[in-house]
């Protein structure tokens, strides 16, 4: 039994160091989300609370939490309050599974993939009763919108897995990475990279993210479905959409880009030179990378309309992944490539 | 047993998220001030009073899109074994998995084709 | 001390919690709480199928049936406006017919737990070696040994897609909507006429 208790301690520990980082990343990307999109429109984003703004995140939490809880009178009290925490577990549980170097996971687990893919289907639960339990028409209305996109998009995304997935042969995501491994022309990028774009393109549109932000359009549907909440319920469904942002980056980059593998493996010089560089921090840099790209879309393109979500989704997504699917599995039948 | 040991720290996992949901909240209520009225409490909806109820029924596309949803959903919960397992059941495996996708191109296209897919 | 039988805790927590929102689920009035317990029972049985280590279809009952078949079934109860005075009005003229098919199901069940093979020696925790893959010996027989029920999901699969467009949809309706490729197409042609005429006199 001292073993058992001792073990559990060693998960808590484990479940402690990737919680950690993950929630002060979410901190950080509040401030740099606002200060890279200000440099891109030439302004200077938050720049008064500390040096050039850097206690923001800080008075943002402190602000949050010392402000009144609102639940409307018309609002299915419980409901209301359990939405914002069940977006908010999913969107960390995926996190069991992520692999930060080859040997430092919480739970190395065989299906590593489906975990993601199920906990991310578990998100829409959090969008569906906050949208119904505010009785508000713009909530409700939110709601709906968000759900079927996040829905169309889920299946464009499995696909891009199954794509993956025929490449490595595996669905634990650290021998996914390993199977990257020997340079970088060995990451999946390459031989799937119309799978590479459709799952970038679903993730963006499933973190409900510009330019797919429909949901909380604020020029129509003033927040979609988070209108009613206020104060820190408001912060949760923040904290839940960052998480999941960080979640699908992480992923791109162990999918697609070798996850911690080193990007000069097997080239002779540069691979000695970066020989110190510790392999969490190429996954770090991988991570940030995409995150950029979040930042970097929502700061050029316009909102898309909702019917040309749909469209984009159904008639362009999935059968560009399905025939790429096909192509792979072809390609793998017949032995030329990921032997 | 190993695999219920790693599946145990999901779990762990989503209890921590759950708690990690529940806590702030409870912060808050000793925080944050609680002074209600009912203008404040009332659904917000531009400055007047709702007229209706806003559980209204809504466009029967939602529930078309639903509908697809769970199709697809089984199709890739189809897919993901045999992705993994390609290597092992070769040919025979490929083109059996190869006729259960034309089938359902099928109903894709009919789909497409119904225009079930457009929204205005 | 001896070390605490963890899974047997688990395993009898997550049956009571099963039957509980089971229960829930056909007592409580509001439809909506009441899908809602029925994903309760959903998640309550992931964790009794992880227990018995089938990996796959534990996680697949997650995304297909929680992720997809309840957010239906959430759309279809928000969509419709329940009366609850005729709620249980049904309740009390359907009463006969549920007892009925109670005692048949009651009686099923106690024809399979006097069947000689549900012993309690057939039904220990299974044990599987540690490269042993759920996903992979699942899809190693589905996609060769059981062939023709695999293609025969797909056709059950193409009749619930034919039957739900048919069904719940009702053709286009006279949209506004714009098409793109017709807009790219159109000459100027088409649309502008460039007529010769002598000016008038106002």
């Amino acid at each position: 039994m001292l073993d058992q208790c001792f073990a559990l301690l060693w998960i808590i520990g484990k479940i402690i160091c990737v919680l950690v980082p993950v929630i002060v990343c979410v901190a950080l990307l509040t401030l740099l989300e606002r200060k890279v999109i200000g440099a891109m429109q030439v302004r200077v984003g938050p720049n008064r609370n500390g040096i050039a703004g850097s206690l923001q995140p800080i008075c943002d939490v402190l602000k949050l939490l010392a402000k009144e809880l609102i639940i409307p009178s018309k609002a299915s009290r419980y409901l209301f309050i359990i939405a914002p925490v069940l977006a908010l577990a999913p969107a960390l549980a995926a996190w069991a599974v992520i692999p930060f170097t080859n040997d430092w996971v919480i739970a190395n687990v065989n299906a590593g993939i489906l975990v993601v893919f199920a906990m991310t289907s578990l998100g829409i639960y959090g969008i569906i009763i906050a949208g119904w339990s505010s009785n508000s028409k713009y909530a409700f209305l939110g709601a709906l919108r968000s759900v079927a996109q996040v829905v169309s998009y889920e299946i464009a995304m499995g696909f891009t897995f199954v794509g993956v997935l025929l490449a490595a042969g595996s669905m634990n995501l650290r021998e996914i990475v390993l199977h990257q491994s020997g340079g970088i022309w060995h990451w999946y990028f390459l031989p799937l990279f119309p799978l590479f774009v459709v799952y970038w393109i679903s993730a963006v549109a499933e973190t409900n993210r510009a330019p797919f932000d429909i949901a909380e359009g604020e020029s129509e549907i003033v927040a979609g479905f988070h209108v009613e909440y206020s104060g820190i319920m408001f912060g949760i469904f923040f904290l839940a959409e960052y998480a999941n942002m960080i979640l699908v980056s992480a992923l791109a980059a162990l999918l697609f880009m070798g996850g911690w593998l080193s990007p000069f493996a097997g080239i002779p010089y540069l691979d000695h030179w970066f020989s110190w560089v510790p392999s969490v921090l190429w996954l770090v840099l991988k991570m940030s990378f995409f995150i950029f790209l979040y930042f970097w879309m929502r700061a050029t393109f316009p909102r898309y309309r909702y019917d040309q979500i749909m469209q984009l989704g159904w008639k362009c997504l999935i059968p560009v992944a399905l025939v790429w699917i096909v192509l792979v599995a072809v390609a793998v039948q017949m032995g030329w490539i990921f032997h | 047993m190993h695999m219920l040991t790693e599946y145990f720290s999901i779990f762990l996992l989503v209890i921590v998220g759950l708690i990690m949901g529940v806590a702030p909240m409870l912060l808050s209520r000793k925080l944050g001030p609680s002074r209600p009225n009912p203008e404040k409490l009332s659904p917000y909806e531009c400055g007047f009073n709702a007229f209706e109820d806003a559980r209204m029924p809504f466009n029967v596309r939602y529930y078309l899109v639903a509908i697809l949803f769970i199709i697809f959903d089984l199709e890739t919960a189809f897919l993901f074994p045999w992705a993994v397992s390609l290597r092992r059941i070769h040919w025979f495996g490929f083109v059996s998995m190869m006729l259960f996708l034309a089938i359902l191109v099928v109903g894709f296209i009919y789909e497409w084709k119904r225009g079930a897919l457009e929204w205005e | 001390m001896a070390p605490l039988p963890i899974p047997d805790i688990l395993f009898v927590i997550a049956s009571v919690a099963l039957i509980t929102s089971a229960v829930l689920v056909v007592t409580i009035r509001n439809p909506v709480r009441s899908v809602l317990s029925l994903v309760l029972c959903f998640l309550f049985t992931t964790i009794l199928w992880l227990l018995l280590q089938a990996e796959f279809l534990s996680l697949v009952l997650i995304f297909v049936y929680i992720g997809a078949v309840m957010t239906l079934f959430m759309f279809v109860v928000m969509m419709m406006h329940v009366d609850k005075r005729m709620l249980s009005e049904k309740f009390v003229s359907y009463l006969p017919l549920g007892v009925g098919l109670l005692v048949v199901f009651v009686g099923l069940i106690v024809y399979a737990l006097h069947h000689h093979n549900f012993t309690k020696a057939a039904y220990v925790m299974p044990h599987f070696p540690a490269n042993y893959h759920n996903t992979e010996s699942l899809g190693a027989v589905l996609y060769t040994h059981y062939v023709l029920a695999f293609e025969m999901a797909s056709v059950i699969l193409l009749v619930a897609l034919l039957a739900a467009i048919s069904l719940v949809f009702q053709g286009r309706q006279s949209g506004k909507s714009q098409c793109v490729d017709k807009q790219i197409q159109a000459k100027k042609k088409d649309r502008l006429v460039v007529i010769d005429m002598k000016s008038e006199a106002p």
